[in-house]
């Protein structure tokens, strides 16, 4: 027979079943497979801590978003914004559904190119393109999105010098009744900024726009700041028609789509309060059909999203190194996970669930990571089970920015596997090496040797 | 010339030069029939009559007739050439005015011109002292003889002594006879010269003449009569005409023409009773009263449609009616439907077809239910409950066509999934009016979703509506149908959708002017703007090719996209004179037809877009046929020729494939391959294939394989 699991004491106020402003109290979910492939085996092939992406989900998740805005508006194109995450085998799994990329660094156009995407297909986004930069995206026909007049007038300077005129957005930013709002990036559509940038483009001759560009912000919980913003481009878009009959080809909505995360600070959780991306496609389609352009002049729908399409597919297993009680007398379990790798947790209350059999009872508790840190907590307060030495966990919707802003930081970054939709993992990122770290580093020959 | 074949209703010219050599057979006959020809055409060139109708010879084959028939009555003497000159010109007169009453009723007037001109000269040129008859056409030899010497004589003596059947000979001297030579030589040239034009035609006329003698021999009738007086001319040219010009051969043509028979039968014998106090003889009289009737009675036919077909577009050759009218047919018998859009945007499955076994019963049988399913089939995300699980809910609803608005129905409250709406069944609904009794109907729209308004005009794929579950839905959805009448409650009728994508498993393929079945997963053909620019031919437009051939010889093209007065499009190459037909209909470019010489490039252009649906579906295949007459001339196809009329062996096809498209904000490029091949019995013996290129709103380049090489076909740009 096999050995009982070891259950320490705890002690909890008896719940007689009566709901408490929260509902009932709910039984602890358990996570033991991620898309059956369970997370033992997972562990004992891969490590622990270790980062999953489920290939099936990630489709899922962007069919229905397509589909969202493709059964509601007839020109519809998603450009993979890789910033969320650029994990080859990711993008690519993109690109096979037909999304093109959205980079914002000399670094991540290079990172598209080398996967294999067509330069004409490279949205270029962001406030830092260099001067190199911006020559390689006119030479690839990329559509360059202008954040600043500086970048403007290094265009048109380009331009001629290339000898082709490049082909251009501008990005726009907008009052659409949310806070904060994001007036750092692009032309400011209130005051005039933004008409004062298109005409100082349309007079230039030297540059070919193509599109108009906004990104109203980022885990956006309204969907009506979306089709404020739509009309606005629209609005936009037929005042370059009448004032210099000029067709723009697409009108490029970006991202910021919120996903079930929990923000820190809300008050419900976040599968409850964020409109589905059915809603976000329905606010900004009408807006656009709305705007009654003529059939040959309906500008392509273009998506950045982001988060939205990856967040939900991604998952990170760790393991409990060690529980403590704190001096407060709260609960506190010590992870391999800690904000190195799960930066996002400075942001979210992940859903964090144990991956074997554990009893009902739950025990407020922290969170740490293994980092000498004392800013390294995953999760400040959080109904834990009984969780011992050595069990294993799943942390949930981890798929955006953490591939992306990891550290490596006092510990190396571990091993990324993908489950294919059969079924099947593979290794898409391998765990760094004391050697990888080495590699890059040079040591002076005065400080070669030394004795202690 | 073409004056020469259309007797034997063809436009080619080899037959026409072999005719031409026949009526020369007896020189002052031919010299008449020729001074006749060109009387008639250049006076109709000068008065000014129609230069397609000239050039095809629509007013010379009469006066020739004419022109014959007097030549070999009269000495060649100046008078005669004089009236015969004049009887050239009353029959231009006779056929202007009998062109003129009979088109109103749709009928030709074949060779009644020549009838009429020929009896009012035969009687009035008996008064004609200065005219004198001539005896050549009755002292056949002496006059061989005095012309071309004793081998002449021998030449015709052995041919009149061939041992051949009496039916035969018959057969050819009444084929002789319609060129009034009533001699073997003749006959028989000019059989050879009707299969060379035309194997359908040749075979009628066999069946004509001997299904006449055998109805003779049945009848106990006189057969000498169809020997001396040389009228079994017409049957021959009956049978060809209604067998392979007016009407497609088949099966009943051929019915047709032996039921045909005794009737012509009793004209020619009560006929020549008639104009016997005249002297007259009846000539094609038969034949011009038979077929005018029998065209008649075969245009006014309320169902119009049934066999046999009347042709519809003359081709002049039997052979090319029935091919291109059996492959139109397959190709473009939809195009009398009003072309219906689905009333929706992106993919949706069908949840309901025809004959559903839900609600779609009885009168209201035709409908279409629509709803977006996912990966699983299923129709909802989560669980269900609510309408807004429902993929379908407050999707957008588009016209299927152009039309105003006849109904609205809205204010009704949308049902919890599970409820019904027995009182109003329709829930909201939009109706609208295509065209005179043709109508659309779009019903469950949520409430208040509706942007028409009675009265309003809106185009195809216009937003009407949003899809809901009002009225008598469970779940959301959106209920389609065609309907005759504008009532809400109006029965269906089964109408089909013009072009639609079917996605079977991720194979995309292209459904033309069908009607979409349950569980099918359907979307629009969004039209690609290069492909719909490429192939948008707007005549007056050049377009200009370099063809670099398999030996490096390099040929510059240039053609012209041109209109015909019938708003047919067609591309013209200067060069070669041939010429493409083609037609697009807003989803799909065709060509329909190619005139001219086949080892033209133009004519690998029209194999190679023999059919471009407008927009781009990666795996996707279209399939089409062409028609056999785009064969070269082959043992083969003469066979096939023969046996056309029942049974096609030999099949040409042709297949689409669309490869890679790179079509973003800055570049545009297409790229497409296309075979042609043509089989017989199913064993391919032939084969050319394509690979196309589009890009700057043109098709760039254009490789065709073929035997012998590779050809390079590449834009110049201008």
């Amino acid at each position: 027979m096999e050995k009982k699991r070891y259950e320490r004491p705890v002690i909890k106020r008896l719940e007689t079943g009566v709901p408490a402003k929260f509902g009932r109290p709910q039984k602890p979910e358990i996570m033991s497979d991620i898309d059956g492939v369970s997370v033992e085996s997972l562990v004992n092939q891969f490590g622990s801590p270790l980062y999953v992406y489920s290939e099936k989900q990630i489709r899922d998740k962007y069919r229905k978003a397509y589909k969202a805005f493709s059964t509601r508006y007839p020109k519809v194109q998603f450009a993979w914004s890789y910033k969320t995450n650029y994990l080859g085998a990711i993008c690519n799994v993109f690109h096979q559904e037909g999304s093109w990329a959205e980079v914002v660094s000399g670094f991540e156009y290079d990172k598209a190119r080398a996967l294999g995407v067509e330069g004409s297909k490279i949205i270029f986004n962001g406030p830092d393109k260099s001067v190199e930069d911006l020559e390689k995206a006119i030479k690839n026909d990329s559509p360059i999105h202008i954040d600043h007049l500086d970048e403007l007038y290094t265009l048109i300077e380009l331009s001629g010098k290339a000898g082709k005129k490049p082909s251009v957005a501008i990005r726009i930013n907008m009052d659409t009744g949310i806070y904060p709002r994001w007036d750092r990036f692009g032309f400011n559509y209130e005051n005039g900024q933004a008409w004062d940038a298109l005409n100082k483009i349309m007079h230039s001759g030297k540059l070919e726009l193509i599109g108009l560009h906004t990104h109203i912000g980022t885990f956006m919980l309204s969907t009506e700041a979306y089709r404020v913003a739509a009309i606005k481009m629209a609005d936009l878009a037929r005042g370059l028609k009448d004032k210099f009959n000029h067709k723009i080809k697409y009108i490029d909505m970006g991202g910021g789509f919120a996903t079930a995360n929990t923000l820190k600070g809300s008050y419900l959780p976040g599968d409850d309060i964020t409109p589905s991306i059915e809603d976000f496609a329905e606010a900004i389609t009408s807006a656009l059909v709305n705007a009654h352009f003529s059939t040959d002049e309906l500008p392509v729908l273009v998506l950045e999203s982001g988060r939205a399409l990856i967040d939900e597919a991604g998952y990170m297993i760790g393991t409990v190194l060690a529980n403590k009680r704190l001096a407060t007398g709260q609960r506190a379990t010590i992870a391999d996970i800690g904000v190195n790798l799960l930066f996002t947790s400075f942001w979210y209350e992940h859903k964090v669930k144990p991956a074997q059999e554990v009893t009902q009872f739950t025990e407020p508790s922290k969170i740490y990571g293994p980092l000498c840190m004392n800013i390294d907590i995953m999760r400040d307060n959080i109904e834990l089970p009984l969780l011992n030495k050595g069990d294993r966990f799943v942390v949930h919707h981890t798929g955006a920015y953490n591939n992306t802003q990891w550290l490596q930081f006092i510990t190396l970054r571990p091993n990324v596997v993908m489950i294919d939709e059969n079924g099947q993992p593979h290794l898409i990122r391998e765990k760094e090496s004391l050697e990888d770290i080495k590699k890059l580093e040079q040591i002076p020959e005065h400080l070669r040797n030394f004795e202690l | 010339m073409h004056s020469y074949s259309l007797i034997f209703f063809g436009k080619n010219n080899l037959l026409a030069l072999i005719l031409l050599i026949i009526t020369f057979f007896d020189l002052y006959t031919g010299l008449a029939g020729l001074t006749a020809v060109l009387v008639t055409t250049i006076t109709a060139y000068l008065i000014g009559l129609n230069e397609t109708n000239i050039r095809l010879g629509n007013y010379g084959f009469n006066a020739l007739l004419v022109g014959l028939g007097l030549g070999i009555q009269f000495q060649p003497e100046l008078p005669f050439f004089v009236v015969l000159v004049f009887a050239a010109l009353l029959t231009l007169f006779i056929t202007i005015a009998l062109e003129g009453i009979l088109r109103k009723y749709t009928i030709p007037y074949l060779t009644f011109p020549f009838l009429f001109a020929i009896w009012i000269i035969a009687l009035a040129t008996r008064y004609y002292e200065a005219l004198e008859i001539s005896e050549r056409g009755i002292y056949t030899l002496n006059f061989m003889h005095k012309w071309g010497g004793h081998l002449f004589v021998d030449i015709y003596k052995w041919f009149n002594n061939i041992p051949l059947p009496g039916s035969l000979i018959i057969y050819f001297k009444s084929l002789g006879a319609i060129f009034f030579q009533y001699n073997l030589l003749a006959g028989m040239i000019i059989a050879i010269g009707l299969v060379l034009h035309s194997r359908i035609s040749f075979m009628h006329s066999l069946i004509g003449y001997y299904g006449a003698y055998l109805f003779y021999l049945f009848i106990g009738a006189n057969i000498n009569e169809l020997n001396y007086n040389f009228i079994g001319f017409n049957y021959i040219l009956t049978a060809i005409a209604i067998g392979g010009f007016f009407i497609i051969p088949s099966i009943y043509s051929i019915l047709w023409i032996i039921l045909l028979i005794p009737i012509i039968s009793l004209i020619i014998t009560s006929g020549s009773i008639i104009l016997e106090p005249w002297q007259l003889p009846v000539y094609s009289l038969a034949f011009n009263v038979v077929v005018g009737m029998f065209l008649y009675m075969m245009l006014i036919r309320t169902r119009f449609y049934e066999k046999p077909a009347i042709t519809s577009v003359q081709l002049y050759s039997p052979e090319k009616n029935l091919y291109y009218q059996r492959n139109s047919e397959e190709r473009f018998a939809h195009h009398k439907y009003f072309p219906f859009i689905l009333p929706v945007m992106d993919e949706w499955s069908i949840s309901q077809g025809y004959n559903g076994e839900i609600t779609h019963k009885q009168e209201w049988r035709h409908a279409l239910d629509f709803v977006i399913t996912d990966e699983t089939g299923s129709p909802f995300d989560s669980n269900g409950y609510s309408k807004e699980d429902y993929y379908c809910f407050n999707k957008p609803v588009i016209a299927s066509a152009a039309a105003t608005v006849e109904e609205v129905i809205d204010g009704i409250e949308d049902n919890a999934i599970g409820d019904m709406n027995l009182s109003n069944n329709w829930g909201n609904t939009v109706i609208l009016k295509h065209m005179d009794n043709l109508y659309t109907k779009y019903s469950h729209l949520k409430r208040d979703s509706i942007q028409v308004k009675k009265g309003d005009n809106v185009g195809k794929g216009d937003l009407i509506a949003a899809v809901g579950n009002s009225g008598r839905s469970p779940e959301p959805h959106l209920h389609f149908q065609v309907q005759n009448t504008p009532f809400v409650g109006s029965k269906t009728i089964p109408y089909p959708i013009s072009h639609f994508i079917l996605n079977e498993d991720s194979n995309y393929s292209l459904q033309s002017y069908k009607v979409p079945k349950k569980d099918q997963k359907v979307s629009n053909v969004e039209n690609q703007p290069l492909l719909t620019k490429a192939f948008h031919f707007i005549p007056g437009q050049h377009l200009h090719y370099k063809v670099t051939k398999p030996n490096n010889e390099q040929i510059d093209f240039e053609w012209e996209v041109m209109s015909n007065m019938y708003n047919q499009v067609y591309i013209y190459c200067h060069q070669t004179g041939s010429r493409a037909f083609l037609l697009n209909d807003g989803g799909i470019h065709y060509f329909t037809h190619f005139e001219g010489d086949k080892d033209t490039l133009l004519f690998y252009f029209y194999l190679a877009f023999y059919k471009v649906p407008l927009g781009f579906y990666k795996k996707l295949k279209v399939t089409d046929k062409l028609p056999i007459n785009i064969l070269k001339n082959s043992s083969i196809k003469v066979l096939q020729d023969f046996i056309a009329p029942f049974y096609l062996f030999i099949n040409t096809a042709f297949e689409l494939f669309y490869l890679k498209k790179t079509e973003d904000f800055t570049r545009n490029k297409i790229e497409l391959e296309s075979q042609y091949r043509h089989s017989v019995f199913g064993k391919l013996m032939g084969k050319v294939d394509f690979k196309a290129q589009l890009k700057d709103g043109a098709i760039d380049k254009l490789e065709i394989d073929k035997e012998g090489g590779v050809t390079v076909v590449k834009k110049i740009q201008t």
